[in-house]
């Protein structure tokens, strides 16, 4: 902390400076807990005379329901509840954005996996078998399986009776028409990821002698689910009590409903409490997806490696329902051409309905599918060009002061050519020594022994990308903060309480953090999360650490200005001459006045805040507005592939990623995201994709649906820098979403170097480069 | 059935347990030792991982009738009372924590290393940690959380836990 | 899951009397896939018996050069033993690339030759499945078949058999006892598992009530230069796409003596015996490993999403020949 006022004699018996503030790293306060194997995950949660509740889907992508006979399985003994849509209590309709999805399925299903009917018993299996009584007559629909077709063959079945278009949304800039010496066209897609996050979704639902029901459960949003929840149940949201229990991962799967009102509908029901807890297989039919793509882009450039126009068709698979498709057009389009200054723009994004998985929000949300096509074409561009494909990027990179395609002026840092030119200078991995034997667990395939080195060939490639954080186009996306201060056995204690979930990003941490440093206190403690305080939003959007950092420190300086005006009182000092060090307070004049817990007393100081990210505005019909979006993040990273071009392995040597995180508030924990993020980039490139089949997911376990290993996971180099925003609370810039997103082009282009090939699709496959 | 086991070093009894139930299901629901986590229940991510006669093994596919009579140690006995194991320290030292959620799993795998290799390299602390997924981290920071495990033990005693029993 | 009764065996002669008086009874080892296909409903026993505390852990070296594995050796065990990794190095190869520690600690010898496809609609009990469901049809035909045979498939159904060591066993020519209510038998591996045809839902050859109890291993000297070799969609921790295990003698630059056997490509562990008639008495040559590849390989019919495996089975086969020989000759 820098001072430029120092006191006129420094007060001799001031503590050390209050360790663990922002800008440290210090260690997770629920490590011990996560460690010793007694941090409750909501999975884990029990209570006396407990039921445990299960769920029908549909097994059909599309049908009409033409009967549910639930006589035998409510017969059945152990059985203590079976509901189905005409037991929804308040509006059997829920969603994110369009409320369009049911609680129970009514007359249709509209994909494989769609709940049905509810079933509570004494024992999870009692429950599973009561679940195969349940006697439903479907007629089964012809499915609507492409998006594309989808978007255009009005002849198509309409999955919802509003048509099968959830948003249409162009973006023009400049001349749309214009012409350039060199042209390079694509056409890529990208295939469904999933969060794979591992805790399985679960909840424990209490019913309260007040009429309402108390929900103990994994969620990226208390709120949110709070006021559907309530609106199906029918409700006062008062009554619906929703506490937050340890949330294995999130990663965005988690933004949408899945047990909530579900297992409240048991327990009211029942009046006992209920646990719901997916298994992996249901986990994968009970969350949204990543959208799986399809994108044509057109790119034009002069001789020299300007770019000219960036033309686009982006088509979304938005599934069954809507969930956050329309967030998903609206960044695809928005950030589709890259972080990269282009004067003339024509994109064009549809999100479709179809028969397929609901997908939704997933880490990188809208942005990932779009960097992979912009930076497989900024590649191509510098071939024809014979440019190198890092220096075309540095010289169309986009900057402070540049405009994006809607119009937004960057009026912070954006320091994308920095980034591209820091990752290149992180070292590279040292090539095998000539003619040495290799140790076959470091080439592709691994200890399978499946190459001794014949046929693998070493490529380089980079990927960078662009992030908006926080909600856009409008959206009041605030967060809300209480911190109390109080006298413990004589030692100050910050008390922080948000709604604000956990989902082991560290935002714990960082909430400690933000008042050690605000408050000058050792000792912070985090109120478990709850709905009794009032919204933080969605843990997602890579926007916590802005907005809920933002609402804590926020209301610490509102308890701060309290302290001070006491003390000011109390020792008839001016409050503006006053300041906190070490636990204490200070006067400019006259050096430490008191301790804090000693002005306290026995009074608490508590405040509250919300903070509130600036204004941002919807786009227009062609896409224009002043500010679309509060902040934009980037990353650069290079990946190091080895490919056996015999056997089509990969394996991915070292990624490395240059990242600008505004101000690093744990510098730890950054690493972190981005060891993780570009692990979830590594496997959409190589390995992740849901297969679906005629709407129906053919992989629905971690034997199918493959994520990365530890043997899979290279080794990196991070370089994260710290170039502030000045709109932002302590300058944060958004951290966990970038990473995901340039990992997995970098990666591909790495492979296309050592191969030639074309790999228009991710995640490539052995098929890809030796079919 | 009745089901009587040694969990953590202390003899266990489980009434009414159902066959179909699972080692996993009866340690969390039955035993009130929920450390050992389900992110799977089909063997495919080790979250589960505990030592069944002293070998890791994915609790999940273990029957209930299959564990009758045999020795168990789940990520709640790697401590000794308060004190925390090596690799338990290491995990959060390192920061190697994330959600937390593949933990308990990953803890137990990398205390039967470090016992059977006190000294790994990174190639076998991979190989030995291959069956634990982990969603979070990128796996970087476990790396490091094994090697300072391995480091801090001085490559003599393993990570001194209790868990696996008396292991000699 | 179905309600089921559990039994512990104590002695042969009971498990066998439990399960073959009783239909719906099934001998369960490690069950890593018995367990897992009873929770998705693909598998409805009655009863289980548990064999694992039978006496067949050991492996023992027999006097005339042979080596019996009993059926409940636990694949990690095997793999670690010393006679094992010395004189069939491919078999501890197939059985440390298969699943990860934490099941390798828990498979047996027996229950790994007996574990069933991994074709997701045999594993998803709502799509037609000849192999779960008799006379339902095979949805993997005209679906998402990446997974599935080249080799050997019927009309009826075209999964392949998932394991590992079964691969590495079929070509060392291992022998698997089998005691059942009517006595002794020895089935060679290779004739275990048997190909789809009219009959899918048949994987093996046993017989209800047969208890697999050892597999004896020939002495096959060359079989210390051999190899495994899988090939799959990450590091660890999957299916094969494609393995070769082999076995080569080499004299003189010639190949006297070969045994290759395949994996991820037919419903039973692929004896390559047009690749081996090619390779034994020809030179160590690339373009003999490619006749053989070839020779093997005539007959593989592809499926929409599996074109891949032929040539990638091809570079395979080739590649490990030129290893083993290479190494011999060095």
């Amino acid at each position: 902390m820098s001072d430029t006022h120092a006191p006129a004699h420094r007060p001799q018996d001031l503590d050390d400076a209050i360790a663990g503030g922002v800008g440290e790293s210090p260690l997770r306060p629920d490590g011990t807990l996560k460690v010793r194997g007694d941090f409750a995950y909501s999975s884990d949660l029990w209570a006396e005379n407990m039921l445990w509740g299960a769920t029908l889907r549909s097994p059909h992508p599309s049908a009409r329901i033409r009967s549910v006979d639930i006589g035998p399985a409510l017969r059945s003994p152990g059985v203590h509840a079976v509901l189905t849509a005409e037991d929804v209590p308040g509006r059997n309709l829920y969603g994110l954005k369009d409320i369009d999805q049911p609680v129970l399925a009514e007359d249709v299903v509209r994909y494989r996996g769609e709940a049905v009917a509810l079933v509570a018993a004494d024992h999870p299996e009692t429950a599973r078998r009561a679940l195969d009584l349940i006697e439903v007559d479907y007629e089964v629909l012809e499915p609507v399986v492409d998006a594309e077709l989808a978007a255009h063959d009005d002849s198509l079945p309409k999955v919802h009776p509003g048509g099968n278009t959830v948003r249409y949304q162009p973006i023009v800039k400049g001349d749309p028409e214009v012409t350039a010496d060199v042209v390079v066209s694509g056409t890529y897609t990208v295939g469904m990821q999933d969060q794979a996050f591992l805790g399985p979704e679960s909840g424990l639902a209490i019913p309260a002698e007040d009429g309402g029901v108390d929900l103990y459960l994994a969620t990226q949003d208390l709120h949110t689910d709070r006021k559907q929840t309530a609106a199906a149940l029918d409700l006062d949201p008062e009554l619906v009590r929703m506490t937050m229990s340890g949330v294995g991962g999130a990663f965005g799967g988690r933004e949408d409903l899945s047990m909530q009102v579900h297992v409240c509908m048991l327990a009211l029901r029942t009046g006992r409490p209920v646990k719901i807890v997916y298994d992996r297989e249901e986990s994968f039919f009970g969350h949204v997806h990543r959208h799986p793509a399809k994108m044509y882009y057109e790119h034009g450039a002069t001789r020299d490696g300007d770019l000219v126009f960036v033309r686009a068709q982006l088509y979304f698979d938005g599934g069954a329902y809507a969930s956050k498709t329309p967030v998903v057009v609206g960044n695809g389009t928005t950030l589709g051409v890259g972080p990269y200054d282009v004067a003339n723009v024509s994109i064009q994004g549809w999100g479709m309905y179809t028969n397929n998985p609901p997908c939704g929000a997933m880490r990188g949300l809208g942005a990932v599918q779009p960097a992979f096509a912009y930076e497989s074409q900024m590649d191509r561009l510098a071939e024809a060009l014979d440019m190198d494909p890092v220096e075309l990027r540095i010289r169309n990179a986009i900057s402070r002061g540049d405009t994006t395609p809607t119009g937004q002026v960057l009026d912070y840092p954006a320091p994308v050519a920095e980034l591209l030119r820091r990752v290149r200078e992180l070292p590279l991995p040292e090539a095998p020594a000539a003619g040495a034997e290799p140790d076959i667990r470091d080439l592709p395939g691994g200890a399978s022994n499946t190459t001794h080195g014949e046929g693998v060939v070493r490529g380089v490639g980079y990927g960078v990308c662009i992030k908006n954080i926080c909600y856009a186009e409008g959206a009041d996306d605030f967060s809300t903060a209480r911190v109390r201060l109080q006298n413990v056995a004589g030692e100050p204690l910050a008390m922080v309480h948000t709604a604000a979930a956990e989902v082991g990003q560290g935002l714990v941490t960082v909430q400690q953090q933000i008042a050690r440093s605000e408050l000058e206190v050792e000792r912070v403690n985090i109120h478990p999360n709850d709905t009794s305080v009032g919204p933080a939003g969605s843990s997602s959007a890579s926007r916590q650490t802005y907005v809920t950092g933002g609402a804590v420190q926020a209301a610490c300086r509102a308890v701060r200005e309290r302290l001070l005006a006491i003390t000011a009182e109390r020792f008839g000092e001016p409050a503006a001459e006053l300041s906190l060090s070490g636990g204490k307070i200070v006067s400019r004049e006259s050096g430490v006045l008191a301790d804090i817990a000693e002005v306290l007393g026995s009074e608490a100081i508590e405040e509250t805040r919300e903070y509130h990210h600036r204004e941002t505005f919807p786009l227009d019909e062609r896409g224009r507005s002043e500010r679309a979006q509060v902040q934009h993040a980037f990353s650069a990273h290079r990946a190091v592939v080895d490919v056996d071009t015999e056997l089509g392995l990969i394996k991915v040597v070292q990624l490395d990623c240059s990242q600008d995180v505004g101000k690093a508030v744990n510098p730890e924990s950054v690493v972190g995201q981005i060891q993780g993020g570009s692990a979830q980039g590594l496997g959409l490139a190589v390995m992740e994709e849901i297969q679906v089949g005629e709407g129906k997911i053919r992989n629905p376990s971690f034997t199918d649906y493959l994520i990365p290993t530890i043997l899979d996971m290279p080794p990196m180099n991070v370089d994260v820098i710290e170039r502030g925003d000045p709109n932002a609370p302590y300058g944060v810039r958004g951290v966990g979403e970038p990473p995901t997103i340039s990992s997995t082009p970098a990666i591909v282009a790495a492979i296309r170097a050592a191969t030639g090939r074309d790999l228009t699709h991710v995640p490539v496959g052995p098929e890809h480069i030796i079919g | 059935m009745r089901l009587n086991l040694t969990v953590n070093g202390r003899a266990m009894t489980a009434d009414d347990v159902w066959e179909g139930e699972s080692l996993l299901y009866v340690l969390r629901e039955r035993l009130g030792l929920p450390g050992s986590k389900n992110a799977c229940e089909q063997g495919e991510c080790g979250s589960c991982t505990v030592y069944l006669d002293r070998v890791p093994v994915c609790a999940c596919l273990v029957a209930a009738g299959q564990a009758q009579d045999r020795e168990v140690g789940t990520v709640e006995g790697l401590a000794d009372g308060e004190e925390l194991s090596t690799v338990q320290r290491a995990f959060i030292d390192e920061g190697a924590v994330q959600c937390g959620f593949c933990t308990p799993g990953l803890l137990v795998a990398a205390d039967d290393l470090i016992e059977r290799v006190p000294e790994p390299s990174d190639a076998e602390i991979r190989e030995a940690l291959a069956g634990n997924l982990c969603r979070c981290t990128g796996y970087e920071k476990i790396m490091a959380a094994v090697r300072t495990a391995a480091e801090r033990s001085g490559g003599t005693s393993g990570s001194g836990s209790s868990a696996g029993g008396d292991r000699t | 899951m179905k309600p089921f009764d559990y039994q512990r065996a104590t002695d042969a002669d009971s498990a066998i009397s439990l399960v073959s008086g009783d239909p719906e009874a099934r001998y369960i080892g490690g069950g890593t896939n018995l367990v897992d296909h009873m929770k998705l409903g693909i598998a409805e026993p009655g009863k289980l018996v548990d064999i694992t505390r039978l006496p067949y852990d050991s492996v023992e070296s027999l006097p005339d050069g042979r080596v019996r594995i009993g059926a409940t050796v636990r694949n990690s065990d095997l793999a670690a033993e010393p006679v094992i990794r010395q004189r069939y190095p491919v078999l501890a190869q197939a059985l440390l690339s298969g699943a990860s520690g934490q099941l390798r600690n828990l498979a047996t010898t027996g229950g790994n030759l007996l574990q069933r496809t991994r074709c997701s609609y045999f594993q998803d009990v709502t799509t037609p499945c000849n192999k779960r469901e008799p006379g339902s049809g095979c949805s993997a035909l005209e679906g998402w078949n990446r997974h599935h045979a080249v080799l050997g498939a019927s009309e009826r159904c075209v999964a392949t058999h998932p394991s590992d060591m079964a691969v590495a066993l079929a070509a060392l020519d291992a022998d698997v006892l089998v005691e059942g209510p009517d006595g002794q038998r020895t089935v060679p591996v290779t004739e275990l598992h048997r190909l789809p045809g009219d009959e899918p839902e048949r994987d093996t050859v046993l017989r209800h009530g047969e208890l697999v109890t050892a597999v004896e291993l020939p002495s096959l000297p060359f079989a210390s230069r051999s190899r495994y070799r899988k090939v799959r969609d990450r590091a660890s921790f999957a299916f094969a796409l494609v393995s070769v295990a082999a076995a080569v003698e080499l004299v003189e630059g010639t190949i006297t003596d070969v045994r290759i056997a395949l994996g991820g490509l037919a419903h039973k562990p692929w004896r390559a015996t047009e690749a081996e008639r090619v390779l034994r008495g020809a030179p160590a040559t690339e373009e003999t490993f490619r006749a053989a590849a070839d020779a093997e390989l005539a007959a593989a019919r592809t499926l929409r999403d599996n074109e891949f495996k032929v040539p990638m089975t091809r570079n395979t086969l080739a590649s490990v020949l030129r290893e083993l020989t290479r190494q011999e000759g060095s």
